[in-house]
């Protein structure tokens, strides 16, 4: 009897720890303090990003149009309005992606921070805000479109 | 010499002790994929999985009533075991050798002797005890001495060298005779000389990339 209690204090030993494993990797590799939002500009995307825990760090993101990397970028610029609204302590957190070439018709943009782990051993990308649908009409300008719309369309 | 026989207890029993040999080899996997997956070569961490089969083992074989002597730590039958195992090792070992020798264009070669290799004995004892003075012993307990638990520990054995597929293979080989071997005369130090002398001679002579530096585990993939 003393023999099946120590195997189920070692198992759930062994649960514990694994599942401690799992949450601290993945707060590692995902952590919950970055923040971010982006948004359609008829030239482009703007937004901003911050690291709550790092609240200097100028985190490096990336725009992936239709699923595929278009650029990188430095949120190193300045957005007063991040600070004023409280979700950064300095206004240098925005970032701007211009220029973005796409082709007439409807797109759908995400923002990523990238993030860097156990001693750069690890990078991820960790999504900022919403995923954003835009169309670009003939001229090359940037229109946002609401999903709730899209679904109309569609 | 005839070999000591092994309490087998009612059904309650036996499947205590299957439980006891899956805690252990669950322990190991844990070691050897989780923690490297998610921590690294942390030697604390992975050392938590190690030391808790080894509370787990100590605890057992306390309640158990199991000596130091029954699991294989004598000198007694020392001499009745290496003679057992002296065949088979030879046999491994020529067979090492000529493989070593058609890979490496009909010639010899050994890799540099490393001090990290004067650990192989004690941790070739340290995997005897493990696989027959624990996992040997209550496989006998859950499906009775002979074949099927001599398979039940090669499998175990096996298993924790995946996916190495050579060494997932050598070990199945090797675990079914180390496990026979000490059914019919528990020696941990004669199957360790034996376990020791195979593992060297792998590391030794057999080309790097075969062996892939005898990695298991997550490890092997690099």
């Amino acid at each position: 009897m003393k023999l099946a209690q120590a195997l189920i204090a070692k198992s759930i030993a062994e649960t514990v720890l694994v599942a401690s494993l799992a949450v601290v990797l993945y707060l590692n590799a995902f952590p919950p303090s970055l923040h971010g939002w982006g948004e359609v500009q008829p030239h482009g995307i703007s937004g901003w990003a911050v690291n709550h825990s790092d609240p200097w760090q100028r985190l490096e993101v990336q725009l992936f149009i239709d699923g595929k990397f278009v650029s990188n970028a430095t949120a190193n610029q300045s957005r007063p309005d991040v600070m004023a609204a409280g979700w950064a302590r300095d206004e240098w957190h925005g970032y701007n992606f211009k220029d973005l070439s796409l082709d007439p018709g409807i797109h759908l943009a995400r923002i990523y921070a990238l993030h860097s782990s156990r001693r750069e051993a690890h990078q991820t990308l960790q999504i900022l805000g919403d995923p954003i649908w835009f169309t670009v009409d003939e001229a090359g300008v940037l229109h946002s479109w609401s999903e709730i719309t899209l679904r109309k369309i569609r | 010499m005839k070999p000591e026989a092994i309490r087998v207890d009612e059904d309650g029993g036996r499947a205590l002790a299957a439980w006891e040999i899956v805690s252990v080899l669950i322990s190991c996997l844990i070691a050897e994929w989780v923690v490297l997956a998610f921590v690294g070569n942390s030697k604390l961490v992975g050392s938590i999985p190690v030391a808790l089969a080894l509370a787990l083992m100590s605890f057992s074989h306390l309640e158990r009533g199991e000596s130091f002597r029954d699991l294989g730590f004598r000198f007694d039958n020392f001499l009745a075991a290496a003679r057992l195992l002296i065949l088979p090792t030879v046999i491994a070992g020529a067979l090492i050798l000529l493989l070593t020798w058609l890979m490496r264009g009909q010639q010899f070669h050994f890799a540099d002797f490393r001090l990290r290799l004067l650990t192989v004995p004690l941790w070739a004892l340290f995997q005897q005890y493990a696989l027959q003075g624990f996992i040997n012993r209550r496989a006998q307990l859950a499906v009775g001495r002979g074949l099927k638990s001599v398979l039940l520990v090669a499998l175990v054995f096996s298993i924790v060298h995946l996916p190495n597929p050579l060494l997932a293979g050598l070990t199945l080989i090797g675990g079914v005779i180390w496990a026979a071997v000490y059914q019919r005369s528990p020696n941990l130090f004669a199957l360790a000389l034996s376990h020791a002398a195979v593992s060297l001679l792998l590391a030794l002579s057999l080309p790097a990339d075969l062996v892939y530096n005898l990695r298991v585990g997550l490890k092997y993939f690099g």
